[in-house]
């Protein structure tokens, strides 16, 4: 087996993210908040996990996860990176601001239900009103 | 973000309108920055197999982007960002805070504290004293030099004036014989005298140079 070790942290460099490592089974995802050097593999060695995120709602309909935030609050001080869901997830927590892209997502989904409402009254007024013109041609054209 | 910008049109159009309107084919002047890809990005297939003929025409263009919508949401990551780096900040700073906290407990009690100082303090004095002994060496040493030097360069003098007396000397001596000497206008002159002096070198002398006035015989 080859040790990777030696030749990830002396080649070019690297940094420290906090990132999700992503474990469980098939169909069953579940991620770990982990702290690691940029260059291992997703589900390699890191330094520490500072939490956990369960992606699958339970049974209450909830998206359980968990956080450290002292141990957060050191590494973001000894200047990690953070990955974009790690990111959001810390905005959706409240210990970071909410994310741009969340709040942009949530309105664009806020626009389509609007569009997808006015769309049906608007077709079930259209239909309200196509037997009411139908009615009289098919009457007129009938032989 | 600067792509997005670049492929900004007029508000987001649906995209089966839009290439049903200008049919098939490229787009360059819709969205200058992008080009469709001509090999997929991600797939079943490699970059050697072929795409199929169902995809022949196919243009896949990028997702349309409202241009009032990204101002709004460069804004807010600009935002985002000022407020990230405070934060991060702070952290910093109370990461600091804690490791000198943790130094100066490590460092040890008041006691501890106290003899280091004192004993550092001792240090500096005999340190300073020290010092103060070497400097007043050198400063010696340097005097002894410039007097030496001194010295030296007196007797130099005092060995070129000699010289210089002796040489003056000698030049005078010349000078004075030089009134003697036999030239050629004295030539005549001197010879003549030479010859009504007439001086008798019929003498002997002994070993101190003295001359004989008496002889053994007589």
């Amino acid at each position: 087996m080859v040790q990777l070790g030696s030749c990830l942290l002396r080649g070019r460099g690297g940094n420290v993210v906090i990132r999700f490592a992503l474990g469980g089974c098939t169909n069953r995802p579940f991620f770990r908040i982990v702290v690691a050097n940029s260059r291992r593999p997703r589900d390699g060695k890191y330094l520490e996990q500072l939490g956990c995120l369960d992606p699958l709602p339970n049974a209450h309909g909830e998206k359980v996860a968990g956080l450290n935030l002292e141990r957060l609050r050191y590494w973001l001080g000894c200047g990690a990176q953070l990955s974009r869901p790690a990111e959001k997830l810390l905005g959706l927590a409240g210990f970071l601001p909410l994310h741009p892209m969340t709040v942009t997502a949530a309105e664009r989904l806020r626009r389509q239900r609007q569009r997808e409402q006015q769309q049906p009254e608007a077709a079930p007024a259209d239909s309200t009103a196509e037997p009411g013109t139908n009615t009289a041609p098919g009457t007129d054209t009938a032989p | 973000m600067l792509p997005a910008l670049r492929r900004c049109r007029p508000g987001p159009v649906p995209l089966p309108a839009l290439a049903a309107a200008l049919g098939p084919g490229p787009f360059p002047a819709l969205c200058p920055g992008w080009s469709p890809r001509a090999v997929p990005a991600r797939g079943r297939k490699s970059r050697h197999d072929p795409p199929a003929k169902s995809k022949v025409g196919r243009v896949k263009l990028p997702p349309p982007v409202d241009p009032e919508e990204l101002l709004v949401v460069l804004e807010r990551y600009r935002q985002h960002r000022l407020v990230l780096n405070a934060l991060r900040a702070e952290f910093r700073a109370e990461v600091l805070q804690k490791k000198r906290e943790e130094r100066l407990a490590a460092a040890g009690s008041l006691e501890e504290q106290e003899e280091h100082r004192r004993l550092m303090a001792w240090n500096d004095e005999e340190n300073a004293r020290q010092r103060a002994r070497r400097e007043e060496r050198l400063r010696k040493q340097e005097e002894e030099e410039k007097r030496k030097k001194l010295e030296i360069a007196e007797k130099q003098a005092r060995k070129m004036e000699a010289f210089v007396e002796e040489k003056e000397k000698e030049v005078l001596q010349l000078q004075e014989e030089a009134k003697n000497f036999i030239t050629l206008e004295n030539l005549e002159a001197r010879i003549e005298e030479c010859l009504d002096n007439p001086r008798n070198y019929n003498f002997a002398i002994d070993k101190d140079g003295r001359i004989v006035k008496r002889t053994v015989l007589s």
